[in-house]
């Protein structure tokens, strides 16, 4: 069995890991200035690390759940060794003589997730939200509760919502009163979509403060902190900005033939 | 400065500028005011609300690349769980979150976690779930069919705490720390759907900040009972716990100078690039 603690850094490499880090935070920051070897180095190296995690974690996951621990097999619960073999027939998709049984546990997962989505998603997507819509509050003693009143919200959301989906509504030519209903149903959607755009940039902000603070803070056992190494990963930034700046622009590789012209050349 | 030149200044000076000011609050404090939102309260109301002995789900689906958002939520929300005598359930559907979740739970019931004495019974942690949606359901059904064994190998049946628990509907609150999918939608849609409705599983959830908007209709609905919207919430939430309990684990309400003061940059290029917008529309110039 994997150790529980995959994914963690054992104590006695966390000066690596500081080392590692500062590095790594740099050398992929370096690509708002412009792309380079050290950005796309560390890229890869990220996306190596995530799919050798990934794979580590999830083979451990199904075989603890199947074999290890549960000992469900060996109790005789065979039919967990189905997933083990459906997962298995996955990696057909790497032969082309049998890769039509690559297609038959994506099947089975597509049908599967089809059945739960539909019933899953009309009822909270869809007729919950309807539910909620058709409860909100318009006249009596809750409606005129709080600062501002809660009939203002409530009339807000319900014009909101009619004139946002007469937006998408293309049986009729948008002019009188549906013109009238889409020109503020478009409103409606830039506000939506500012609202969006100020989450997106208040959670990029959190990502890049919660690095900064790794840079200023992070330290090892009190005496070597990260921003120490801060200096030297940006002279190596700039250096390789400066070398590749001054080596010389590869040329364009001539374009391939045509296959029509390849077949004549066989020929 | 012409409007084209306006229009084209070189994103590496707004970097610079965001980098310079973001930085500065960490060396020069701003101690700007924080007050308590509506969405980070219900979330602590909620909470409280429970009576002792609750069973509280704390499902860390999240990876590093959110830790800075997600991390305090949760951290500050565990606290407060075992300040109350809150039973807690953790897990994560996410693979990443697996290792993220155990150094949280380090963080907030010791460094020896899980060799600790309420270990089985008042705390347990299932690690990755796996399955994304279906192992969800498949949670929400039965908790044993969805893991076998806790996050260190033991058989769940071994653990107290996982036989007083054997659907959702046994748990009186579904803490979702997340940043995509699955995520709390997943819940609302594969948990909450099959158990009768919102009402079987309260649910509340801390989310990267980019995700809140879209929340909002279920939370409008009841089927979110609370939300800590990205830093922000969890920094609102932290001045809660530390209100209340005492919290010695602040860690986002010092960034939260820091993002303000992004913010106000940003707002600020919004502002002149609709400037130079309207100059280029309205005074003749060329759109670029």
């Amino acid at each position: 069995m994997i150790p529980p603690n995959i994914g963690q850094i054992p104590p006695e490499l966390d000066l690596f890991a500081i080392i590692f880090g500062v590095f790594a935070t740099l050398f992929i920051y370096s690509f708002l200035v412009k792309e380079n070897p050290l950005s796309r180095a560390v890229e890869h190296l990220f996306i190596g690390l995530a799919a050798v995690f990934t794979l580590a974690a999830m083979y451990d996951a199904a075989l603890t759940q199947a074999i290890w621990g549960t000992n469900r097999i060996a109790e005789g619960n065979y039919i967990w060794l189905i997933p083990i073999l459906l997962s298995l027939m996955y990696f057909f998709f790497f032969t082309k003589k049998y890769f039509y049984l690559y297609r038959y546990p994506v099947a089975i997962v597509a049908g599967i997730m089809a059945g739960m989505v539909i019933t899953g998603l009309i009822q909270s997507n869809f007729l919950a939200q309807i539910q909620a819509t058709a409860a909100l509050p318009l006249v009596g003693a809750e409606a005129t509760a709080g600062t501002p009143p809660e009939w203002l919200n409530s009339l807000i959301i319900i014009i909101g919502i009619i004139t946002a989906l007469s937006f998408f509504f293309f049986t009729w030519e948008h002019r009188g009163p549906l013109g009238i209903s889409v020109r503020i149903g478009r409103y409606v959607l830039m506000a939506t979509f500012g609202a969006a755009y100020g989450g997106t940039v208040m959670a990029r902000m959190s990502l890049f403060i919660g690095r900064l603070t790794f840079l200023i803070n992070e330290n090892y056992e009190e005496w070597f902190w990260a921003w120490y190494l801060v200096p030297v990963a940006l002279i190596l930034v700039l250096i390789v900005l400066l070398w590749s700046r001054a080596r010389p622009t590869p040329t364009t590789p001539a374009p391939s033939p045509k296959p029509t012209e390849k077949k004549k050349t066989k020929e | 400065m012409s409007t084209p030149r306006l229009a084209r200044i070189d994103r590496r000076y707004i970097y610079l500028l965001l980098f310079l000011l973001v930085s500065l609050p960490f060396f020069y404090p701003l101690k700007l005011p924080l007050s308590v939102g509506e969405h980070a309260q219900a979330v602590w109301d909620v909470t409280e609300a429970l009576p002792p002995d609750s069973v509280v789900i704390s499902s860390f689906d999240f990876g590093p690349s959110t830790i800075t958002e997600n991390r305090p939520q949760a951290k500050a929300h565990l606290y407060q769980c075992k300040e109350r005598d809150l039973k807690v359930v953790a897990l994560a559907f996410w693979i990443s979150g697996g290792p993220l979740g155990e150094m949280v739970l380090r963080e907030v019931y010791g460094e020896d976690f899980p060799d600790i004495p309420e270990y089985g019974t008042r705390v347990v942690y299932l690690g990755y779930v796996p399955g994304n949606e279906v192992g969800m359901q498949t949670f929400g059904d039965s908790t044993v069919s969805a893991k076998g064994t806790d996050h260190y190998g033991t058989p769940v049946g071994e653990l107290d705490l996982m036989n007083e628990v054997t659907s959702a509907a046994d748990f009186d609150l579904w803490a979702e720390w997340t940043s995509g999918t699955p995520g709390e939608q997943q819940v609302i849609q594969f948990v909450q759907g099959r158990h009768g409705g919102p009402s079987a599983v309260p649910l509340v959830v801390g989310s990267t900040a980019v995700s809140v908007p879209g929340m909002m209709p279920f939370y409008s609905a009841g089927q979110i009972s609370g939300i800590m919207n990205g830093l922000s919430g969890g920094g609102q939430y932290e001045l809660l716990v530390d209100g209340e309990y005492g919290y010695p684990l602040v860690e986002a309400l010092p960034l939260l100078d820091s993002q303000s003061v992004a913010h106000v940059l940003i707002i600020v290029f919004v502002i002149i690039g609709n400037i130079g917008f309207a100059i280029t529309k309205y005074g003749g110039g060329q759109r670029s």
